[in-house]
């Protein structure tokens, strides 16, 4: 009993120190700026991780996931307003992700009876659908949404038992980490199960999955709702966190966004999405202010990973999982290849960024004597000198590359070609 | 003998090709059957209508003297019915064992249940270490199946099959594509896995077949020329003429 207790906690172990982890972080970064982000990167942590058990465990690409993340968080917000105005009766604030999971669930589950009748494209088209029917919605009926102004609302209602109000920022984080960590480890509890088995099979081959006995719909249909309930609840947390809601949450830009986040993380793992939402968030957050091209570079980057690493950042990762258990010396090996092969692509990365930040400023209008600040020092964007230079630097880069990733490439397979040896030996 | 699966005026076509003309077929309870016919005849049509991923245009198809010619494949499956595919079928992205264990589910009545976890399943864990066994898998077990070899492969495939503890089963050219003594292999754990059970198989090895099939149908453009042991088939002057050729003589 004790034994099988502690290779439980082994199991966990990485999880406990992640949420370790996550619980001191306050400690080291307490600005204001710092809490929020904090609390918006659990928020999308859980959000992704919801889309991914669509995406990633179940085959199914939605355009519209944003639906029951968005419409929840409405339901919080105008149940918080009805307590305040003591319209409702009071609702532990601890329990209003419940509100959201139960929204979420519902709505996904009409949604998803009609969109799961059919796989690949046409869901696909489906989603799409219904996000723009519900971006349509909180334009239309502004009784409940209130058109593009969205709706305000104050957190600070009711009773405080042991002090705790969820006023400070502080509070609201340690709330939000709390149902992240739970809603994410229920996920991964999930994928152990008979249902989430099932959904990975009908996601690799539905026929054969139909033929083992399993209605293939059903099992679509039941990862939709619960992939929505997960997702709705993250919606409550979010307007919780903003005490505001606005319809850009259901929108596509918000799909897009947790899509993006999924896919760069890495679909095929299921800490992928949270590596995703931890670094998406972060960027967004830090670069916004201080690049105009942000979204562009995000542009680039999906594609960049949907093209050559479509397994994303954490399927990089895994695939050296073989080499890093069969033979340690091994990866160290690869330190050298692979750093040569970053840094020249960092050369022409460093290049393209500056071209691109002089023709933003230069597209602007007031651009004054075109002083340009990229990577903290001033470039003249009139200068030919400036232009010279990051051309320099892209072609530099290119040809770099051009070097480096073949001896990267061969260092990979040389690697796996012995591990594949001592493996079938 | 009684008949565990009974196909009584079965026709379908594909627009106005009749690909399968008025067919009758009984199999018998615990028989192993094989069907045979030149490549077109209408094999994997005929496995198509009786697993239910297509529906006959007429007649009628029953299972333990239950209609299942409108069934869909989760429902004629969930009845005991459980077949294999010509062209390998399996979850290549899942483990061996995974793979085993996911064809048991239902019929160990798991359903979609979100609320057990599969490695604490013991008794589930067991028959599928046992099964892995029977096919000779259990060296491979947490390998992914895509990677297996091709013969494992086919082997994996039957293993799904009858996870399910399934009383009829229906194999599609099990053998094909192997060598001789993978051929060899797969027959005797055709022959382990097909003890009190009914079996169903299409197979173009006749080396297979008569050493195989209690009772052989022969199906020649849609149509059941001839149904008999053995012996009788070889000797059937139709079934020379219209499948066997030179070969009979």
């Amino acid at each position: 009993m004790y034994e099988n207790m502690l290779s439980y906690l082994k199991s966990f172990s990485s999880w406990i120190i992640l949420a370790a982890i996550a619980a001191l972080l306050p400690l080291m970064f307490d600005s204001y700026f710092a809490l929020t982000l904090l609390s918006k990167m659990g928020v999308l942590v859980m959000f992704t991780v919801a889309y991914n058990m669509l995406l990633g465990q179940g085959g199914m690409l939605s355009f519209g996931h944003a639906i029951y993340f968005g419409f929840a968080g409405y339901v919080s917000v105008h149940v918080l307003n009805g307590i305040g105005s003591e319209i409702l009766p009071y609702f532990p604030i601890v329990l209003f992700p419940i509100i959201g999971a139960i929204v979420g669930a519902s709505l996904g589950c009409i949604i998803g009876y009609l969109s799961t009748r059919r796989a690949g494209t046409a869901f696909a088209m489906i989603s799409l659908g219904f996000c723009e029917m519900a971006t349509a919605f909180t334009l239309i009926f502004v009784v409940f949404f209130n058109g593009e102004d969205g709706i305000q609302t104050d957190r600070v209602v009711g009773p405080e038992p042991i002090g705790v109000s969820f006023g400070p920022q502080i509070e609201v984080y340690y709330l939000i980490l709390f149902w992240t960590l739970l809603t994410v480890v229920l996920m991964y509890l999930i994928t152990k199960t008979p249902f989430g088995r099932m959904s990975n099979a009908v996601r690799d081959n539905p026929e054969r999955a139909a033929f083992i006995g399993y209605n293939v719909r059903h099992v679509r249909w039941i990862a939709f709702t619960l992939s929505a309930m997960f997702a709705g609840a993250a919606g409550s947390l979010h307007a919780i966190n903003y005490e505001h809601i606005g319809f850009e949450s259901v929108s596509i830009v918000q799909s897009g966004q947790v899509l993006f986040m999924a896919f760069i993380g890495g679909v095929g793992h299921f800490l992928g999405p949270v590596i995703g939402a931890i670094g998406l968030t972060y960027l967004d957050s830090v670069l916004l202010d201080i690049t105009e091209a942000w979204l562009f570079y995000l542009g680039v980057t999906f594609s960049v990973i949907v093209a050559f690493a479509p397994g994303g950042l954490a399927g990089l990762i895994v695939m050296h999982g073989p080499i890093a258990r069969t033979n340690k010396s091994l990866l160290l090996g690869l330190i050298k290849p692979y750093l040569t092969a970053i840094g020249s692509t960092l050369l022409g990365v460093i290049g393209t960024i500056g071209i691109i930040e002089m023709l933003y400023f230069r597209s602007l209008i007031s651009r004054g004597e075109g002083e340009v600040v990229i990577f903290w020092y001033e470039f003249n964007a009139n200068g030919f000198l400036s232009w010279l230079v990051f051309s320099f630097l892209i072609i530099a880069g290119i040809y770099l590359c051009r070097k480096t990733y073949p001896k990267a490439r061969e260092s990979w397979d040389h690697a796996i070609s012995v591990v594949k040896s001592e493996i079938s030996s | 003998m009684t008949n565990i699966l009974k196909l009584s005026d079965v026709s379908k076509s594909f627009g106005p090709a009749q690909i399968i003309k008025n067919l009758n077929l009984d199999i018998e309870k615990g028989e192993r059957h094989a069907i045979i016919g030149p490549n077109g005849a209408g094999k994997s049509t005929l496995f198509h209508l009786i697993s239910g991923h297509y529906k006959p245009t007429s007649g009628k198809i029953t299972l333990n003297n239950e209609e299942i010619s409108d069934l869909d494949p989760h429902s004629i499956n969930r009845k005991g019915l459980a077949r294999s595919f010509q062209v390998t079928n399996i979850f290549p992205k899942m483990s061996v064992a995974e793979n085993i264990r996911c064809g048991m589910l239902w019929s160990k009545n798991f359903k979609y249940s979100i609320f057990k976890l599969l490695d604490s399943e013991k008794e589930l864990n067991n028959h599928t270490t046992k099964i892995l066994s029977e096919l000779n898998l259990d060296h491979c077990a947490h390998i992914p199946a895509g990677l297996l070899s091709y013969a494992d492969q086919r082997a994996l495939e039957i293993g799904i099959t009858i996870a399910s503890g399934a009383e009829t089963i229906m194999l599609d050219e099990p053998t094909a594509g192997m060598s001789n003594s993978e051929t060899a292999r797969a027959v005797e754990l055709i022959k382990k896995i097909s003890e009190n059970r009914t079996l169903v198989i299409v197979e173009h090895d006749m080396g297979v077949v008569f050493d195989l099939a209690d009772r052989i149908s022969v199906l020649v453009y849609g149509e059941i020329i001839c149904t008999d042991v053995p012996n009788r088939v070889r000797s059937n002057k139709a079934v020379q003429e219209a499948y066997l050729g030179t070969e009979g003589k």
